[in-house]
C-alpha cells in the first residue's frame, strides 16, 4: 500500500512543496500510528460476527463440555463419582466461559479504548497521529472517519496558517498587481489548488465555471471591500478533493483580506503620486522663479555695470541715477521672489552676527535720499544682532524707503538699543520719520500683503515691503512692529532681532599665552 | 594701486569668466583687467572646458544660468578634474534652496546684480584662501568633535550641528593652521572680506557662538582656544586626523 502517511504528519503552515493528499475514504490507509491491539479472536472477522461468536462460544462451550462429560460418565462410573465429576466439570466449564468472556471483552474493547484515546488527543489539538485499525470492520471504519475528520481539521488549520502568513508579508508599497499575483500564488499553496488567479476586474465579467464531474473543481471568491468589488479570485481543485462550505468561507475570508490589502495599496499609490506631483510642482515653481529672476537680473546687471563704468570715466551724476534705479528695480524683483519663497517655506535665513549700525548706514547710502536728514543713535554698546545680513538688508532698505516716501522729506531717526528684560536678549532698531504717521484705521492692516496707507497716494512700491519685512524678521527669530503713535514723531517701526552681548578678545576662561 | 587688487611682484592671477551674456562678459573682463587680473572669457561650459585643456586659471567666475550646461554642472565638472577655486555668479540669493548646493560645489557665490567692489573682495578672499590646505574630508579633532567644513557641519558628541557660512570660513582658516595661532585680523579678513565695516567684535562674538556650538563646555573650551591679545587657535586632541574617502593604508610588509 502506498505510504501517504507523510501528508498527515504535522507539517507546519508555510512548509512549501507539500502535496495535499487525496482524501477519498477508500484510498486512505495510514500505516503508522499507534496500532490498536487486536483481540485474539479477531481473525479478520467483522465486529458483529466476533461479538456473536464470542457470546455463543461463551454460552455453548461449558454446556458442550458438560454434556460430553455426562455422556462419557453415564456409562462408566457410579452415581457418587458422577456427582463429583460433574461438579468438577461444571467448575471447569465455568472457568472456560469466564476466560472466553474475558478474551472477547478484551478483543472488543481494546480498539474502542484506542479510539477513545485518539479522540481525546484530537480534541486536545493533536491532529497528526492517525489511529490504525487493520481490516474492514466497523471499528476500522470508525477509526478511519476519525482520521479523516482530524486530517480535514489539520488541513484547514494549515490553510489558515498560510493565509495569515501570506497576509502578514504584504507592504502598502507593493503595487496592486504585485499583491494580486502574490495572493494567487499564496491561495494556490494554501488551498491546494491546481491553479489560481486574481483578476482585478469587475467580477461580473468573469463568468463562473460549471462543475463537470470527474474534472477539476472550479472555485471562486469575490474580492470585496465594503460594497466595492475589486476583483475575483478563481482557481481549480483536483477532482478528488472535497470542497465544502467551510472551505468556501475560508476562501472568501481570504479574498476579502486581499481586497483590503489591494485597496490600501491603491490609496497609498495615490497619495504617493500626489506627493510626487506636489514636489515636482514645487521644483518647477522654484525653477521658474529662478529663471524669472535670472532673466530680469541679468540685463539689470549689465545696465548697472555699464553705468558704473561710464560713471567712473565721466563725472556725470546721471550715471549714478541709473545705478540707483537699477538697484531699486532689482530689489523689487528680489522682494517678489522673497514673498514666494516665504510662502512656500523655502526661505532659510542664516544666523550671522552683525553690528546693526553698519547695514543701516549701507542701506541708507544705497537709498541715496538726498536732502533728507538722517541720524543714527547707536546705543548698542557692542551688542551684535544675529541675523541673515542679506535678508536684513532687504528689511532695512524697505523700511528706510518707506520712511523717506511717507515721511515726506522729514528727518529720519534711527535708534539701536539692546533690550535685556526677562527672556532672551534682543536688539531693537527703531526707524522713525516725522511725517503724519499711521492712522488708526491703517494700523491693523499695514502688514498685510498688497496694502498701502489709505490716505497715501503711493505712486510706486509693490505694497509688499512691510509684509515681506515682517515675515523676514519673524523668520530670523525676531519681529517687526509699528510703535504706538507719539506726538514728537510720525510713523515708527521697530525691528527686533536676537542679540549677542558684547565680547572682548580675552573672553573665555581657557586663555593661553602667546606662543611663537 | 587699487585697493584689494593683486600684488605686483608675482604674475597676476588668471581668472576665467564663463557667462552667456556677452555684454556682461566684456564689462566684467574690463573691470577685472583694470584691477590687474589676467582675464580669459568663455561663452559657455563647453568653451570653458576647452580652455581648461590648455591651462588652468587660478580662479573661475561662472554664471549660474547658462544654456546647455548650467553653472552648477560646469562647476561640478571642473571640480571633478581639478580643485580650482570657483565663484558662481547667480541671480539667486541666500534664501534660495539651491544656495546650499552652490556653496557645496563652489567656493563662493555672488548675487546678481553684483556690486563690483564686493565681487572683487570675494575674488581676492578666495585667492588668498588658496594657501589653506583644508581637504574636503572630515577633520576629527577629538572624540567629541568632528568638522565637515565642506558640508558646513560639525559633529559634536555624535550630534550634527549646522555651521553658518562665516563660522565655516573661520574654522577653515583655523583648521588650515591647526594648533597654530591665527590672528583676529586674519580671521576678520577671512570671515568678512566683503563687509568693509566689520570690526573685531564680529570675530569675538562669532567665536563665542562657535564655542557654544562645538565645545562641550563653552566656558572651558578644549578645541577653540583664545590666545590672549593675538587671536585664536584650533586644537586637535591626540589622535586627531583627517578621515577621507581614501583612508591611509597601513603597510603590513
Amino acid at each position: 500500500m502506498p505510504d501517504r502517511a507523510g501528508a498527515f504528519r504535522g507539517d507546519r503552515p508555510g512548509d512549501e512543496g507539500l502535496v495535499f493528499p487525496d482524501i477519498g475514504p477508500e484510498e486512505r490507509r495510514p500505516s503508522i500510528g499507534p496500532a490498536v491491539p487486536r483481540g485474539s479472536l479477531g481473525l479478520g472477522l467483522s465486529f458483529r460476527t466476533r461479538l456473536m461468536m464470542g457470546l455463543i462460544a461463551a454460552a455453548i462451550s461449558p454446556l458442550a463440555v458438560f454434556g460430553a462429560v455426562v455422556f462419557l460418565l453415564g456409562r462408566a462410573v457410579d452415581d457418587a463419582t458422577v456427582g463429583r465429576i460433574l461438579l468438577l466439570v461444571l467448575v471447569f466449564a465455568a472457568m472456560i466461559a469466564v476466560l472466553l468472556a474475558y478474551l472477547l471483552a478484551a478483543d472488543l474493547t481494546a480498539p474502542l479504548r484506542a479510539i477513545a484515546a485518539a479522540v481525546e488527543r484530537t480534541s486536545a489539538g493533536d491532529l497528526s497521529t492517525p489511529i490504525v485499525v487493520p481490516g474492514e470492520d466497523e471499528l476500522a471504519r470508525l477509526a478511519e472517519s476519525h482520521n479523516r475528520l482530524a486530517s480535514d481539521l489539520e488541513r484547514r488549520n494549515r490553510e489558515l496558517g498560510r493565509i495569515l502568513v501570506a497576509l502578514e508579508s504584504g507592504s502598502p508599497r507593493d503595487s496592486p498587481e504585485f499583491i494580486a499575483g502574490r495572493a494567487a500564488g499564496d491561495a494556490r499553496t494554501a488551498f491546494g489548488l491546481i491553479d489560481a488567479e486574481v483578476r482585478l476586474v469587475d467580477p461580473a465579467t468573469v463568468p463562473a465555471e460549471e462543475r463537470i464531474p470527474g474534472e477539476s473543481l472550479p472555485v471562486r471568491a469575490v474580492l470585496r471591500v465594503g460594497t466595492d468589488r475589486l476583483g475575483v479570485i478563481v482557481g481549480h481543485l483536483p477532482a478528488t478533493r472535497q470542497w465544502d462550505r467551510a472551505d468556501q468561507d475560508l476562501l472568501e475570508l481570504y479574498a476579502s483580506e486581499i481586497a483590503v490589502a489591494i485597496r490600501n495599496a491603491q490609496l497609498f499609490a495615490q497619495v504617493e503620486s500626489q506627493n510626487a506631483q506636489l514636489v515636482e510642482l514645487d521644483a518647477a515653481k522654484d525653477d521658474f522663479l529662478r529663471g524669472v529672476s535670472h532673466n530680469l537680473q541679468t540685463p539689470l546687471t549689465s545696465i548697472r555695470a555699464t553705468a558704473d563704468q561710464l560713471g567712473r570715466d565721466r563725472d556725470d551724476h546721471r550715471f549714478g541715477i541709473i545705478v540707483e534705479q537699477t538697484d531699486r528695480l532689482s530689489r523689487m524683483v528680489r522682494q517678489l521672489l522673497t514673498v514666494t519663497r516665504l510662502e512656500s517655506g523655502a526661505l532659510r535665513p542664516r544666523s550671522e552676527v552683525v553690528a546693526l549700525a553698519h547695514p543701516v548706514r549701507r542701506a541708507w547710502e544705497a537709498l541715496a535720499a538726498d536732502g533728507v536728514t538722517f541720524a543714527i543713535d547707536d546705543q548698542s554698546a557692542g551688542w551684535l544682532a544675529v541675523a541673515d545680513v542679506d535678508q536684513l538688508d532687504q528689511v532695512l532698505w524697505a523700511l528706510l524707503d518707506n520712511a523717506v516716501k511717507y515721511g515726506e522729506g522729514s528727518a529720519i531717526d534711527v535708534e539701536i538699543a539692546p533690550e535685556t528684560g526677562p527672556g532672551p536678549s534682543r536688539l531693537r532698531l527703531t526707524i522713525a520719520d516725522h511725517g503724519r504717521g499711521v492712522t488708526e484705521a491703517d494700523r491693523g492692516r499695514l502688514f498685510r500683503r498688497f496694502e498701502r496707507g489709505s490716505d497715501r497716494t503711493a505712486d510706486d512700491g509693490s505694497g509688499l515691503g512691510l509684509y515681506v519685512s515682517r515675515e523676514l524678521c519673524l523668520a530670523m527669530g525676531g519681529d517687526l512692529v509699528l510703535e504706538p503713535t507719539a506726538a514728537d514723531r510720525g510713523a515708527a517701526f521697530s525691528i527686533y532681532l536676537p542679540g549677542e552681548p558684547p565680547a572682548d578678545a580675552d573672553l573665555g576662561s581657557t586663555t593661553v599665552d602667546q606662543q611663537t | 594701486m587699487l585697493s584689494g587688487g593683486p600684488g605686483g611682484r608675482e604674475a597676476p592671477p588668471r581668472i576665467l569668466i564663463v557667462d552667456d551674456d556677452p555684454n556682461l562678459l566684456v564689462l566684467l573682463a574690463d573691470q577685472l583687467r583694470a584691477d590687474g587680473f589676467d582675464i580669459q572669457t568663455a561663452r559657455d561650459g563647453d568653451e570653458a572646458l576647452r580652455r581648461l585643456r590648455t591651462g588652468w586659471p587660478d580662479l573661475l567666475v561662472i554664471d549660474m544660468m547658462m544654456p546647455r550646461m548650467d553653472g552648477l554642472s560646469l562647476a561640478r565638472e571642473i571640480k571633478g578634474r581639478a580643485d580650482l577655486p570657483i565663484i558662481v555668479l547667480s541671480a539667486i540669493d541666500a534664501g534660495d534652496s539651491k544656495a546650499d548646493l552652490l556653496e557645496e560645489v563652489a567656493e563662493d557665490y555672488v548675487t546678481k546684480p553684483y556690486h563690483y567692489p564686493e565681487l572683487r573682495a570675494r575674488i581676492n578672499r578666495v585667492l588668498r584662501r588658496l594657501g589653506d590646505k583644508v581637504p574636503r574630508q572630515s577633520l576629527v579633532l577629538g572624540p567629541d568633535l568632528t568638522l565637515d567644513l565642506h558640508r558646513r557641519e560639525a559633529t559634536v558628541r555624535g550630534e550634527t550641528v549646522q555651521l553658518t557660512p562665516t563660522e565655516s570660513r573661520l574654522l577653515y582658516a583655523l583648521a588650515a593652521n591647526l594648533g597654530q595661532t591665527v590672528t583676529t585680523e586674519t580671521l576678520l579678513a577671512r570671515g568678512w572680506a566683503e563687509t568693509e565695516d566689520a570690526d573685531p567684535s564680529y570675530v569675538w562674538v562669532t567665536m563665542r557662538r562657535l564655542r557654544q556650538k562645538v565645545e562641550l563646555d563653552a566656558n572651558r573650551p578644549v578645541h577653540l582656544q583664545t590666545v590672549r591679545g593675538i587671536g585664536y587657535r584650533l586644537i586637535g586632541l591626540q589622535g586627531a586626523s583627517l578621515v577621507g574617502p581614501e583612508p591611509a593604508r597601513r603597510s603590513d610588509a
